[in-house]
């Protein structure tokens, strides 16, 4: 799951939030939620996700309750490996 | 523009892993019972939207005392009773059964033992009889009153709710699910938010009980504060089309109009902060959209319920169908399909509420360009990414002058597309245009205090809660909870004290009417207009964007005093256009109307006064008429009857009062009913001026070209020419130009009806006579009374007529102000004690038959 995690943090620090302080995007920070994530941010996500971890996301999974934070997205990879 | 990414969020909670679960101490629900009973006040104090609102805000603070103290597991149940005891305390028992029984009918169809597509199947035959039922509200057994609110709690949650049972593994609730379509609020609210069934299970009780309740506090508190600015703006500053006269309305018209869209705001706090109340932590509605730095932020941030739907149904099937195509093709595919969507959707609950299918060009436009616009934008964040920053840190004074900037041109555009969005047509907005374009500029020096206070209002309201980038989520701000709590309260007390009487009136005259005005929920100027216009017109412009008026027209029965459907009138083919057909006799829910052989809303006369009779002839339009009283009720038979006991004239056997009047008759029109009136020998006409004197004088004129009405008077015709109006001219723009005019038509006017009046020997008599509510008469009354007086009528002011009464009580009905039974009661005490206190005007010098 680690892996994962550092992955999708990695991607969404350069991608979205180029700068900031790693530290301050935990494995419970709302994405979606939050705002960090819209509706573009996530399916940039969702590409990167499939092409990374060789899974396929369906368009029911990309929003609030699959992926709102570093530890929703890892289970979702998780449970489609 | 950014997002602010928050530290962390605060732990969420599940059902099975939190012993504190929705836990709250009794201090902490004693000050947020306190919080309450201030809100509840002020909500009272204010009449927030409706007395219904009031009602079901006592019971839904009350019920929350009780749920907040019972077991978790309890709550939901009792959630569900009180929302269902919410429709019978609105609707009444009949009428609830009636809704929760269709209701309960839509759930099982979701859940009947067939296939998924098959049950989509059933439901959608359903829908469509009961769409057909819509269309003609007297075929269903239940009160059309049902028909909105049945609409506003299924036309999107069932296809929210069919979504997530077909992609959902969840087990069913039935507890759940009653509370998801039953939401308490939305009895009273048709307009509601489209609630998204996953967030609204994932969020129920998933943080700390107190936190939860104080942010519903909250943004209750700050829906009130939307819904008084709104009303400020809609009593204030909003105009009539016909009034842009230069840049300076033009700003206020476009300005006011958008700005009234904080009544959704306003209400839509309202309705998820009473969520919040029983543990369903949903998302903001709105976020500071008056503050969007472009199109797509603009998108996200306003009514985000909506966006999130069409993402959900629309946006992401059908981008992740088209990915293949490309990220950019599907992009822009999935997003016009998202527009497309919308505005169908809107017709479409359009049509559940009203009962007619919403088809304008201008919405067609308004859709397809702000599509255009998200489109290019989002291509151009695909492309440049969007910046997104952290809070606290610090961001360069040129960025900030740069987002200034962006925030004022997205708002502009916006206002200007708002316009269109609001227009009858597109001839109405180019109209619109022509007045900015063909006035000077030095005009804007007039509307520069309104423009102001415009953009006071929108500053306070769309800068509230600092910072201004990015979505904060309800979690990120339990950590500034204190200081939130403390401006609540502020709020709430300032209100609370503001608004008792003996408070603002010490506040000054002008203060005190401004706060008097805003907690009244009573109709604005302009829509109190299109209601006046409403009785004899169909209105087209009574929809979502004069949203009160549309309100007070859902309520009312489409069987209502409809004197044409009666068939109590006739087409004339001359300048009067219509009068009353002779003879007849129909039975209203009011009364019986009856009409004499001569055509007038009375009893039988001969055409010739007996000797010795001091005959009036009463000309007017719909209260003369004695709209919604029975005949012996009209006050003109009141004040006949009283004449004739108590005889206050010597010499005069006898009186007779004419009633020549006839619902929709303009002023204008009334010069032509003269030539009826000399026929039957009359000792005075009274000219009854029933407010909007001069507005009614242009939009007849006005009306009478644009039909090809024939204009009998070449008077008439010379100021058409003069104007530079003729049949092809917009309304907008031809009351516009008939705006500097409508003095001088009317002194011409009153100068033909006294001269014809003296020529016969007729004294001429004006009646001022006022609305039982606060409007456009009063702004004419000064006017309309001196140039009656210059032309030589004997005015009879009955301004104060109705002395302190309040409206509510003098009026037929919310969607009917003329004037019931007890204001004709006081108009005929009125207008006795006038023709008694002018007896030596009036009767001294009659002219009685012999």
């Amino acid at each position: 799951m680690n892996h994962i995690v550092d992955a999708v943090r990695t991607f969404i620090l350069d991608e979205f939030l180029p700068g900031e302080d790693p530290s301050q995007l935990t494995e419970t920070t709302p994405l979606i939620t939050g705002g960090i994530l819209d509706s573009l941010a996530t399916i940039k996500l969702v590409t990167f996700l499939e092409e990374r971890f060789k899974i396929s996301v369906q368009a029911h999974e990309a929003d609030a309750d699959h992926m709102d934070t570093l530890a929703d997205i890892a289970k979702l990879v998780v449970s489609k490996q | 523009m950014s997002a602010v990414m928050s530290p962390a969020r605060a732990p969420r909670v599940t059902p099975t892993g939190h012993a504190s679960l929705g836990r709250i101490t009794l201090p902490q629900l004693a000050f947020i019972l306190v919080e309450l009973a201030l809100l509840a006040l002020v909500i009272r104090q204010f009449t927030i939207e409706s007395a219904a609102f009031v009602r079901l805000t006592v019971l839904a603070f009350a019920g929350f005392a009780v749920h907040a103290l019972l077991p978790l597991r309890w709550r939901l149940g009792a959630f569900v009773l009180l929302s269902l005891g919410g429709i019978v305390l609105v609707l009444g028992l009949r009428e609830g059964a009636w809704l929760m029984g269709l209701g309960a009918l839509l759930i099982a169809i979701c859940h009947l033992p067939i296939p998924f597509w098959w049950r989509v199947a059933v439901l959608v035959v359903v829908g469509a009889g009961l769409a057909t039922m819509r269309t003609a509200p007297t075929a269903a057994p239940w009160s059309a009153a049902i028909w909105p609110i049945l609409g506003s709690l299924f036309m999107f949650r069932l296809i929210v709710y069919l979504y997530d049972l077909k992609h959902d593994k969840e087990s069913f609730s039935l507890t759940r699910v009653l509370a998801y379509f039953f939401l308490l609020p939305n009895v009273c609210f048709p307009l509601f938010p489209v609630v998204d069934y996953r967030t609204f299970r994932r969020t129920y009780f998933d943080l700390d009980a107190a936190q939860i309740y104080q942010t519903g506090v909250d943004w209750m508190a700050r829906g009130v504060v939307h819904l008084i600015a709104y009303r400020f703006v809609y009593y204030y500053l909003t105009l009539s089309p016909s009034e842009v006269r230069g840049p300076g309305s033009f700003g206020q018209f476009v300005l006011a109009n958008f700005l009234l869209y904080l009544r959704v705001s306003g209400q839509f706090h309202l309705i998820v902060g009473m969520l919040y109340l029983f543990g369903f932590r949903l998302p903001e509605t709105h976020h500071r959209y008056y503050l969007a730095s472009s199109f797509t932020d603009f998108w996200r941030r306003i009514n985000i319920y909506w966006k999130d739907f069409m993402l959900k149904l629309f946006f992401n099937p059908l981008y992740f169908k088209l990915r293949t195509l490309g990220p950019g093709r599907a992009l822009v595919i999935a997003t016009l399909v998202v527009f497309a969507a919308t505005w169908a959707l809107h017709a479409y609950q359009w049509f559940w509420l009203r009962g007619a299918v919403l088809l304008a060009w201008t919405d067609v436009a308004f859709w397809s360009i702000l599509a255009a616009l998200v489109v290019w934008n989002a291509l151009h964040e695909t492309r440049h990414g969007r910046a997104r920053r952290l809070p606290g840190r610090e961001v360069p004074p040129r960025e900030r002058a740069m987002t200034a900037f962006k925030v004022a041109a997205t708002f502009a555009t916006i206002c200007l597309l708002w316009s269109l969005w609001t227009s009858d047509s597109f001839g109405a907005w180019f109209a619109l245009w022509g007045a900015l374009i063909s006035s000077p500029w030095s005009s804007l020096r007039a509307s520069l205090p309104a423009l102001t206070v415009a953009a006071m209002v929108m500053a306070v309201v769309g800068a509230s809660g600092l910072p201004v980038n990015g979505r904060v989520s309800a979690t990120r701000r339990g950590a500034k909870l204190p200081w939130r709590t403390l401006a609540t309260v502020a709020t709430l007390a300032i209100l609370f004290l503001g608004g008792i009487q003996s408070v603002y009136v010490k506040l000054g005259p002008a203060a005190a009417t401004v706060i008097n005005s805003l907690r009244s929920g009573q109709l604005g100027r302009t829509d109190m207009a299109l209601l006046e216009r409403g009785y004899y017109e169909d209105l087209v412009r009574v929809d979502r964007f004069n949203s009160q008026l549309w309100e007070v027209y859902m309520n009312k029965p489409a069987n209502w005093l409809d004197v044409q459907g009666l068939g109590l009138e006739r087409f004339t083919g001359d300048f009067r256009q219509k009068e009353l057909v002779p003879s007849m006799g129909v039975q209203t829910r009011f009364g019986p109307i009856h009409t004499n052989r001569w055509g007038m809303r009375d009893r039988e006369y001969d055409r010739v006064p007996a000797p010795g009779t001091y005959r009036v002839a009463l000309l007017g339009a719909s209260t003369v008429m004695g709209w919604g009283v029975a005949d012996s009720e009209v006050f003109e038979a009141v004040v006949e009857k009283r004449l004739n006991e108590t005889r206050p004239a010597a010499g005069i056997a006898r009186y007779e009062i004419l009633n020549f009047a006839v619902s929709g008759y303009e002023p204008l029109q009334q010069l032509a009913v003269l030539d009826k009136v000399w026929d039957f020998h009359p000792s005075a006409m009274i000219h009854v001026a029933a407010g909007r004197e001069l507005l009614g004088i242009a939009q007849n004129l006005e009306t009478s070209l644009r039909r090809g009405v024939p204009i009998p008077y070449p008077y008439l015709q010379e100021v058409a020419r003069r104007a530079g109006i003729g049949t092809s001219t917009d309304e907008t723009t031809a009351l516009r130009k008939l705006q500097p005019l409508r003095g001088e038509i009317t002194t011409w006017l009153y100068g033909e009806m006294v001269k014809a009046c003296r020529e016969r020997g007729v004294v001429p008599i004006l009646v001022f006579l006022p609305h039982i509510y606060p409007g456009i008469w009063e702004q004419e009354a000064t006017e309309v009374m001196d140039r009656a007086r210059d032309a030589g009528f004997v005015v009879l002011d009955l301004k104060h007529v109705y002395g302190k009464m309040d409206g509510v009580a003098l009026r037929l009905a919310e969607w009917d102000a003329h004037p019931n039974v007890k204001g004709h009661q006081m108009i005929a005490n009125g207008l006795y004690d006038a023709i008694v206190r002018h007896a030596g005007e009036i009767l001294a010098t009659r002219e009685t038959r012999r």
